[in-house]
């Protein structure tokens, strides 16, 4: 079974294109440098090519349109009545007769010129031969223009045939215009065919499938067909009569018993009649159509008549095919296709007509025979008359008998979803089965969550036993902590708190006299102190620190007293009057200190001071002299001494920026 | 429902709040709030961040070791129900959580007791040490008692002698 598919036709590209696209590809796929400094042979090969290629070009693309269009004669006749009907035969042949003309024309055409071009002797001589033979080549295809876009529209329309089989099973449905063909056609296949009030909705064939017997049958519908002598009928009716004339089909035969349709029943009776020889060889059904607006049984006289004419006719094909002269079920049907009344009563009826109709005509050829002997169906002679049906044991006959039983029996869950309320009301116990070891305990609720603690965590078996191990423990615990506190340990009394102050303070105090001898090391001068300046180790003070140890500073005082020779010197006016006239000068001044003596008085800076590092007063003044010039200059700068090299601002603002008013800013 | 953990402060993480972040390791990070997930984004160390409870038990300023802490375990095959295990749980939680209570309390109040036997037996021997700096050692025979010498105050003759001749 060829399903004749006519969507796979190449493009026709139109004149100018055809020529474009073969002169560019010659363009792009031959050579094109040549200079007229080149050999003469190679010169002319060039050219040749160029010719030859485009011939070649022309000659294949014409070939394809020529072989893919397909020879009205050589396919089915339906395809090839069709096409007539639609694009007329004989322009199409002329089309692609010109084609082929022009096809050998260009052989032709470049047969001479390459001949031409063996003999060309220079390279613009050849250049123009080529020219020359390409422009032929050109023209003949330009003059081709109506036949390439004619055949250009009819692959269009091609391709959009319904892909018809028509060998295989095939429902025809015809009849006057708007009598409800199509919306059958929709009803028992998925076919969506326009169905409109107007006249004429359905322009052109239209294919359907549909089911009967595990078979497929395909389902045509026609356009309207009027009733008109055959010459004057136009593409559209033409299309369904070639339809009917062709196929090998069953012909359901519409009739709108309402008349809604626009023509009467007279009128389609008459186009029965006229084209009944149309329905020769197939089985025929008359279908009438809108019985909700009109039943059959309502019918006018007159009307009943004709229909009962058609009906006697479709008996005839009926008889026709060898079947029984009485089965008039499957002649004559009605339906309503808005009420879907009817409707598959008639697709089965019909389909059943036709599978019976071609089952005989299939067992009636020669080839049957072949096949029959393929299939045998074996059934086995009784050998007596004894019963023996299937054997099936006991139990499994009662298990059987108990599943179904069960399965009445058991009450779902979703049973009693059902019962309780639906879906949103209803929510499962999910505690029902729980194994637990009292049954009371299933619905109980246990918290989570119990002050911080997940509870989970806690349960356990021996919890009991742990808790009160646990409460021993603290018990004894406390007991222990309250024996703990007794333990407070002396503390200090206040003397002895003063004591330790005093020990924390002296302690501290010799720290930071260490320290401060400790920093000031380098600087100290190592000349021993013979004479005590700082007038630290006076008897005053021995007394008061003795006394403060608690010892008596008494007897000390007197013992350092009485080693100090200056002292006794000093301190006895009264003896000594063998002295005076030595001493004199040195007691006036020792009396003027004497009386002076309650008031303090430190010694003059330049006074000379045995011991002290100078020879005379005099040079003791210089050193000074010397020290207060060195220092002059340095307090002046505010520099805490010799070392002190501290810049305060290492960059000041107002010498590193800023433009000066005169003169240029080369450094800073 | 569980509450978790929060694995930078180890505050107990409520359902509804915090973050949880699971790495590409496939460990889950739990976190009670924003606070803790920014200082883990930070890759901060909780046992050296002072607020965290990771810090305060490696330091020592919280209970670490203590028995009420093995009562609360993650158990993984739960128990088949019993009311009264039930029961007997729900009242043992409270008392647990008391005795734990009273533990951390004593803990604490242990950490805060201070070092007064210490530092009294210190000032003690510091005191017998040192008393020889403040107290001559014969008056310390004298008188064994680590307090400071009673001072004698000598008025002397010469010094009243002096000052009469310059009040002349």
């Amino acid at each position: 079974m060829v399903q004749y598919n006519f969507k796979k036709i190449t493009v026709v590209p139109s004149a100018t294109d055809f020529i474009n696209i073969i002169l560019s590809r010659t363009q792009r796929q031959t050579p094109t440098v040549v200079h007229k400094g080149y050999a003469i042979s190679r010169l002319r090969q060039f050219y040749m090519r160029k010719v030859k290629y485009t011939q070649q070009n022309f000659h294949d693309k014409l070939s394809t349109i020529i072989e893919e269009f397909p020879r009205l004669d050589d396919i089915h006749p339906f395809y090839g009545d069709l096409l007539h009907v639609l694009y007329n035969k004989d322009h199409y042949k002329l089309a692609l007769g010109a084609i082929n003309t022009a096809r050998n024309q260009i052989g032709k055409v470049a047969k001479d010129y390459v001949k031409l071009l063996k003999y060309g002797d220079s390279l613009y001589r050849c250049k123009s031969l080529k020219v020359a033979a390409l422009g032929r080549m050109c023209t003949l295809v330009k003059k081709l223009s109506g036949s390439l876009a004619y055949l250009e529209q009819i692959r269009q329309h091609m391709a959009r045939l319904p892909s018809i089989d028509p060998n295989t099973r095939t429902l025809l449905i015809c009849g006057y215009p708007n009598v409800g063909k199509s919306s059958f056609m929709n009803k028992i296949t998925r076919a969506d065919v326009d169905v409109q009030p107007y006249a004429f909705t359905t322009k052109s064939l239209f294919v359907g499938h549909t089911d009967y017997k595990y078979l497929r049958y395909q389902v045509i519908d026609t356009p309207g067909i009027l009733d008109r002598p055959f010459e004057d009928r136009n593409i559209i009716e033409m299309c369904s009569i070639t339809a009917l004339a062709h196929l090998r089909s069953a012909v359901l035969f519409f009739l709108d018993i309402s008349g809604s349709c626009g023509y009467s029943i007279a009128q389609q009776a008459a186009l029965f009649h006229s084209i009944k020889s149309l329905f020769m060889n197939k089985p025929l059904m008359i279908v009438c159509n809108k019985t909700d607006l009109q039943p059959l049984e309502g019918l006018s006289e007159g009307d009943m008549k004709l229909v009962m004419e058609m009906k006697a006719e479709a008996m005839k094909t009926v008889i026709g095919q060898g079947g029984e002269a009485t089965d008039d079920e499957g002649v004559l049907l009605t339906m309503s296709t808005l009420t879907e009344d009817g409707v598959m009563a008639v697709k089965n009826a019909a389909c059943g007509r036709l599978l019976n109709q071609r089952v005989e005509i299939k067992m009636k050829s020669k080839k049957i025979n072949d096949c029959l002997n393929r299939f045998h169906v074996a059934i086995p002679k009784p050998r007596d008359q004894k019963e023996r049906p299937a054997c099936i044991p006991q139990a499994v006959l009662e298990a059987r008998a108990q599943q179904a039983a069960e399965k009445e029996k058991r009450k779902t869950e979703r049973d009693l979803e059902d019962e309780n309320g639906g879906a949103g009301v209803y929510s499962a116990s999910l505690k029902k089965n729980y194994i637990l070891a009292n049954e009371e305990w299933k619905e109980d609720i246990l918290p989570e969550i119990l002050d911080g603690h997940n509870v989970a965590d806690f349960i356990d078996p021996d919890i009991l036993m742990r808790l009160e191990e646990l409460e021993r423990e603290e018990g004894m615990r406390q007991v222990e902590d309250d024996e703990d506190f007794e333990m407070d340990g002396k503390d200090l009394t206040p003397e002895e708190q003063e004591a330790l102050a005093a020990i924390r303070k002296k302690k501290s105090m010799l720290i930071q006299q260490h320290r401060v001898k400790k920093s000031t090391a380098e600087s100290r001068p190592t000349v021993p102190r013979k004479f005590d300046k700082s007038r630290e180790f006076t008897t005053k003070r021995m007394g008061r620190q003795l006394s403060s140890l608690g010892l008596d500073p008494s007897l000390a005082i007197e013992r350092a007293r009485s080693r100090s020779r200056g002292r006794k010197r000093e301190r006895s006016p009264e003896r000594g009057d063998a002295m005076d006239v030595d001493t004199d000068e040195s007691n006036k001044k020792l009396r003027t200190r004497s009386r002076s003596r309650s008031r303090s008085m430190s010694r003059p800076p330049t006074e000379f001071v045995p011991g002290a590092g100078f020879k005379d007063s005099e040079q003791k003044v210089k050193a000074i002299k010397l020290a207060k010039k060195s220092v002059k200059k340095r307090n002046k700068n505010a520099r805490r001494g010799e070392a002190d090299r501290v810049i305060p601002t290492l960059k000041p603002k107002h010498l590193f920026s800023g433009k000066r008013s005169i003169g240029k800013t080369d450094r800073r | 429902m569980r509450l978790e953990k929060c694995w930078f402060c180890s505050s107990t993480v409520y359902p509804g709040h915090g973050i949880q972040f699971v790495r590409n390791d496939a460990k889950v990070f739990r976190f009670c709030r924003s606070k803790c997930h920014k200082n883990f984004k930070m890759k901060r160390n909780p046992r050296k961040v002072k607020w965290t409870k990771a810090y305060r038990r490696l330091h020592g300023k919280d209970m670490t070791q203590d028995s009420t802490f093995e009562f609360e375990r993650k158990r993984n095959r739960p128990e088949r129900y019993d009311r009264n295990l039930a029961e007997n749980t729900l009242k043992a939680i409270k008392k647990i959580a008391k005795v734990r209570e009273d533990r951390a309390a004593g803990h604490h109040a242990f950490r805060m007791k201070g070092k007064k036997a210490k530092k009294q037996r210190e000032e003690a021997k510091e005191l017998e040490q040192g008393i020889t700096l403040v107290k001559a050692p014969s008056v310390l025979q004298e008188e064994p008692s680590l307090t400071l010498p009673k001072i004698k105050v000598k008025v002397s003759h010469q010094e009243s002698q002096e000052n009469r001749a310059m009040e002349e």
